[in-house]
């Protein structure tokens, strides 16, 4: 479980973030909805270890304190994030990509049946392994970002906005992956502004407002919600 | 025929050099100002294992290639790593960077003259002629040409079929990626950093077989390293390749159809030309 516990954040003198405490389980899908700007990405980066965190707050992962590790030492503690730029290697090809995600040490021993999982979850990349990846459709890159983070054998999946910038049919596939891969037993976090969506897969949320977490409810409760229909689902 | 000849032999020698700046730059990105006297010290060494025992030169790269990448290791832990802590921006770093190799160059400068001395050094090492396609060349040329090719295709293959030089490239590609896969991108770029010098010491092995040197002349291969740089980029270690060999064949070309005095003067020619016409390098692209 990758817990949170009152994590503050500041770029200079402004507050990005304060005092977020979350969890995330195995085997469930957690979705953050916030407005442009709310700190959604930060929150991630704080995660992720890509940005520091202000004393007092921590991290936990398992029980193991993990706050002031580097960024490479969260990736070995079970945390992947895929980045709001997706963070691939453009120049690389689709099967560097992935192999790349196999670096960590927790993910070497199982590397070709994560492989074979994220091949079979992705088959277009199966038939593309030699293509570079900078020539590839956003939603391809999409499906490298993700498969790359699968290939970490992850035990919580971090997703910055994945649906954004994908036509709509591809965000219901991109929706649909996530479900098969939390059936895997990965716990994923999503941070979305796509609320319908990611609301109809997820199985609880939080909303973020102004670096506050400002409510935490079951996704269905959420959904229904008459603040949230008007905040986040535009009715 | 026989220009062409000698400008092969001599780029492949500095394709080896343009993989270790390509080490050092595209993958640790520090310009490394003190390059060419890291070349020049493995020569000095491979003179004077070579006086000394008398075997082939070639025995001295056992003992050179290891050194360099202690000491090139030991430089990127002292000497950048607190710059790369302390820059605020790559642009801050790359000129912290060009200051300090800059004035590493003089130390490493002072140390060869120290030792070695200041005069002219060469040794006569298979100083016999081959014939190709009937013309005579320098065995020791060709001796080093291909020690040059066979360090140069290992390396590549290192970078290219094995885990930890995919992991050098996806920090070349990407540093800010690199964390996210686990890639520890201060101990990958250590490692470039070592390797890259470590290559460039092999170079200057090589070279000494056919050159004669003396402790001054590091700042001339710095300035053909850069001048690679530019012409390939750093991106691609193809490009560089192909820079290397280029500027071999110009400048074996201007040394025996004009001056041999001229020779540095016309790699810059080339040099600002590519610079003004492809600033992104032969296979570089434009940058977004
Ligand atoms: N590197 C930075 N330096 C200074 N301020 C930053 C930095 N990154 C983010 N911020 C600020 O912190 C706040 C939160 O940014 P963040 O990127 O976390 O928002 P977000 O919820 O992900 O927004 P979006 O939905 O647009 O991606 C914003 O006000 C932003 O301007
Ligand atoms: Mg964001």
């Amino acid at each position: 479980m990758l817990e949170s516990r009152g994590i503050s954040v500041f770029y200079g003198r402004h507050r990005a973030l304060e005092d977020v405490s979350l969890t995330v389980s195995k085997g469930e899908i957690v979705v953050m909805l916030g407005a442009n700007g709310a700190g959604k990405s930060t929150f991630l980066r704080a995660v992720a270890g890509q940005v520091r965190k202000r004393d007092g707050g921590s991290v936990l992962m398992d029980g193991h304190d993990i706050t002031r590790q580097p960024a490479h030492e969260i990736v070995e503690a079970g945390i992947a994030l895929v980045p709001e730029d997706r963070g691939i290697f453009a120049d690389l090809t689709v099967q560097e990509n992935l192999i790349l995600g196999a670096y960590p040490r927790r993910a070497r021993p199982s590397e070709t049946e994560n492989m074979d999982r994220v091949l079979s979850l992705f088959p277009k990349l199966g038939e593309r392994r030699k293509q570079l990846v900078r020539t590839m459709s956003g939603g391809e890159r999409q499906m490298v970002a993700i498969g790359r983070a699968m290939m970490s054998a992850p035990t919580i999946l971090m997703l910055d906005e994945p649906s954004l910038g994908l036509a709509p049919l591809l965000c219901t596939e991109l929706f649909r992956t996530l479900a098969r891969i939390k059936d895997t037993g990965v716990g994923i976090f999503l941070v979305e502004q796509n609320a319908r969506q990611s609301l109809a897969i997820a199985d609880r949320g939080y909303l973020l407002d102004n670096g506050h977490i400002v409510g935490a409810d079951s996704a269905t409760n959420l959904a229904n919600d008459e603040k949230v229909r008007l905040a986040y689902l535009g009715a | 025929m026989d220009i062409i000849i000698i400008g092969l032999l001599l780029g492949a020698t500095y394709a080896l050099m343009a993989m270790g700046l390509q080490l050092q730059y595209g993958v640790a990105r520090i310009m490394n100002l003190a390059n060419g006297e890291m070349l020049i010290a493995g020569a000095f060494g491979t003179f004077w294992f070579y006086t000394a025992s008398n075997a082939s030169p070639f025995y001295a790269l056992i003992g050179v290639i290891p050194l360099a990448f202690a000491v090139n290791w030991a430089i990127y832990r002292v000497l950048i790593v607190p710059l790369v802590r302390r820059a605020r921006n790559q642009g801050q770093l790359e000129v912290d960077c060009i200051l300090a190799t800059f004035g590493l160059s003089f130390i490493l400068v002072g140390i060869l003259l120290a030792v070695f001395g200041g005069e002219y050094l060469s040794y006569s090492y298979l100083a016999r002629p081959i014939f190709i396609l009937g013309e005579p060349y320098g065995l020791n040329r060709v001796a080093a040409f291909i020690g040059s090719l066979v360090l140069c295709l290992g390396l590549y293959l290192w970078l290219h079929r094995t885990r930890p030089g995919l992991a050098l490239r996806a920090v070349s590609v990407n540093p800010a990626a690199a964390g996210l896969v686990s890639i520890n991108v201060t101990r990958a770029s250590a490692l470039a950093f070592a390797l890259g010098g470590a290559v460039t010491a092999a170079g200057g092995v090589l070279l000494s077989m056919f050159l004669t040197f003396d402790a001054s002349l590091g700042v001339v291969f710095t300035l053909k390293a850069l001048i690679i740089v530019i012409l390939g980029g750093v991106s691609d270690i193809r490009g560089a390749i192909l820079a290397a060999f280029i500027l071999g064949l110009a400048e074996t070309t201007v040394a025996s159809l004009v001056d041999p005095g001229l020779t540095l003067a016309a790699a810059y020619l080339l040099f600002m030309a590519i610079l003004l016409v492809r600033p992104e390098g032969l296979l570089g692209r434009r940058s977004s």
